[in-house]
């Protein structure tokens, strides 16, 4: 599984790194980073979670 | 789900009447099964309130204005920074906001505020009875807010006075509008000469504060100038103190009238982070955000003009079944596994505030329920809800003495 942010979309509600800690992480602004693009099958959950949890969609989701 | 009503003109919901700020949960229903636009007792301008809708239009700045200052006489000289601006102005400036209200920045003071929170029950948790309102939910945000920006405890009454010169003037009849508008108009100068002295103040002896950060930051090589200061913290007077204390009252009021609920969260405070979304999402305090149409746009067969104003009902799309589930979004439920809730509203004017305020709410839960894990409204007594934000401006609650230290 692959996760990235679409940065024009993120607005820092900052559910993804709220919930989903051990995936995605805050800039300074509060804003998304993901701390790994590529997500070890242990974390899936958690990275489906911080994905669907945020208001703007801005999180996107590949399965390989 | 959608059965348009034929006749655009019977579209009618009442939005002032008590009843509707106590429980909004009937007219959500309604407008959301039959009236995808509708029409407002007490507010001159069409509403949307299903949640793809209003997130839509909420995305859509360049449809959806937030430049209305000259519609919402609140005491300012000017636009407030940066709630009535478009972007891309609105986003120059949320650069620099957003770093001094980031969840990190937020922690910072989170020991504090625990602290204020914990002095506060103090001072009523023997008697086995306060009034929320008073007693906790106005108090707490103002002193975490005075912590945020670093000044001082002890304006806490002054800042109070001041917030409620502009948001309730306290006027002899407050149908009155010439009165009332003069009374923000006197107090919004009094909000701007305090607010004017601290940056006096800081820029003569500069601190580790906020107020001194404003004073040195740099947007685009440029220092900001007093004006854009003053109408950034105007708006942090209006916006970050009532919004948290209605949040506060709403999920309290709720938890006293479920025991069940409230029994949970007692018993496990890890409950508590998803609590406060559930209850954000079920209260919306916040229930209407006001928009200026920049082109005419035309829903459901209803058309509304270029210039005119719409009226987005958060309240409601936070229930709708089609973004919470069938049934679902019906209920609380502090398990929630996908909760997109816009009770903080959503595309680029999202609360600046929402860390802070979720840290608020944390914490205010947190200390209450370990302190006073069971408590009811005192009988006889009804609560009031205000009309606007949904404070709960009389909620006397009652428990047994001798609780946890
Ligand atoms: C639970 C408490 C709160 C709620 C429910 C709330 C709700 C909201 C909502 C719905 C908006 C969007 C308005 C719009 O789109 O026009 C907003 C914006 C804003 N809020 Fe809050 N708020 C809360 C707490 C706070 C706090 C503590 C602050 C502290 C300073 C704050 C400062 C702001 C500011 C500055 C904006 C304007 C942002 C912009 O336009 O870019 N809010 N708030
Ligand atoms: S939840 Fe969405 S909008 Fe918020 S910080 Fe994460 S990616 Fe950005």
């Amino acid at each position: 599984m692959k996760v990235r942010v679409d940065l024009d979309r993120c607005v820092g509600h900052g559910r993804c790194y709220e919930l989903a800690g051990s995936v995605f992480a805050e800039d300074d602004r509060g804003h998304c980073l993901v701390k790994r693009s590529t997500i070890p099958p242990e974390l899936e959950v958690a990275a489906r979670r911080g994905a669907e949890n945020c208001p703007e969609d801005a999180i996107v989701i590949e399965e390989e | 789900m959608s059965t348009p009503n034929p006749n655009p003109e019977n579209r009618q919901i009442n939005i002032i009447d008590p009843a509707f700020t106590l429980n909004p949960q009937p007219v959500y229903d309604e407008v959301l099964t039959r009236y995808r636009v509708a029409k407002t007792i007490g507010l001159n301008s069409p509403v949307i309130s299903r949640y793809e809708d209003v997130i839509w239009a909420l995305r859509h700045p360049e449809i959806f204005s937030s430049e209305m200052d000259m519609h919402v006489g609140l005491g300012t000289e000017r636009p407030m920074i940066p709630q009535q601006l478009d972007p891309p102005l609105q986003t120059r400036y949320r650069k620099i906001l957003d770093l001094q209200f980031s969840r990190a920045r937020v922690m910072e003071i989170e020991p504090d505020v625990r602290r204020h929170a914990n002095e506060l029950i103090d001072q009523f948790v023997d008697a086995g009875e306060c009034e929320f309102d008073r007693d906790f939910a106005i108090p707490l945000p103002c002193r975490a807010f005075l912590r945020m920006m670093g000044l001082p405890q002890e304006d806490l009454e002054l800042f109070l006075e001041l917030k409620n010169g502009i948001i309730r003037p306290p006027i002899a009849n407050p149908y009155d509008i010439a009165a009332a508008k003069e009374y923000r108009a006197k107090t919004g100068k009094r909000i701007y000469a305090y607010f004017e002295a601290l940056i006096d103040d800081r820029e003569k002896s500069p601190r580790d504060d906020m107020m001194t950060y404003f004073t040195k930051v740099e947007l685009d090589g440029k220092k900001l100038t007093r004006n854009e200061i003053l109408d950034i913290c105007f708006l942090f007077l209006l916006g970050g103190l009532d919004t948290v204390t209605a949040t506060l009252g709403c999920s309290v009021f709720y938890l006293a009238e479920n025991p069940e609920h409230r029994r949970r969260l007692a018993e496990d405070p890890s409950l508590v982070p998803a609590a406060v979304e559930e209850l954000l999402r079920w209260q919306t305090p916040v229930t209407i955000v006001p928009r200026i149409l920049k082109q005419d746009w035309e829903l459901d067969g209803v058309q509304m003009k270029a210039g005119s104003m719409v009226s987005l009902l958060i309240g409601a799309a936070n229930v709708d079944e089609q973004e919470f589930g069938a049934g679902e979004g019906k209920c609380v439920h502090f398990e929630r596994e996908r909760n997109r809730h816009i009770a903080f509203g959503a595309g680029p004017h999202r609360c600046l505030g929402s860390h802070l305020a979720r840290m608020e709410l944390r914490v205010g839960l947190e200390e209450w329920h370990r302190r006073i894990p069971s408590y009811s409204i005192k009988a006889g007594e009804t609560p009031r809800v205000s009309p606007g934000i949904r404070e709960v401006m009389y909620l006397p609650l009652v428990w047994e003495k001798g609780g946890a230290a």
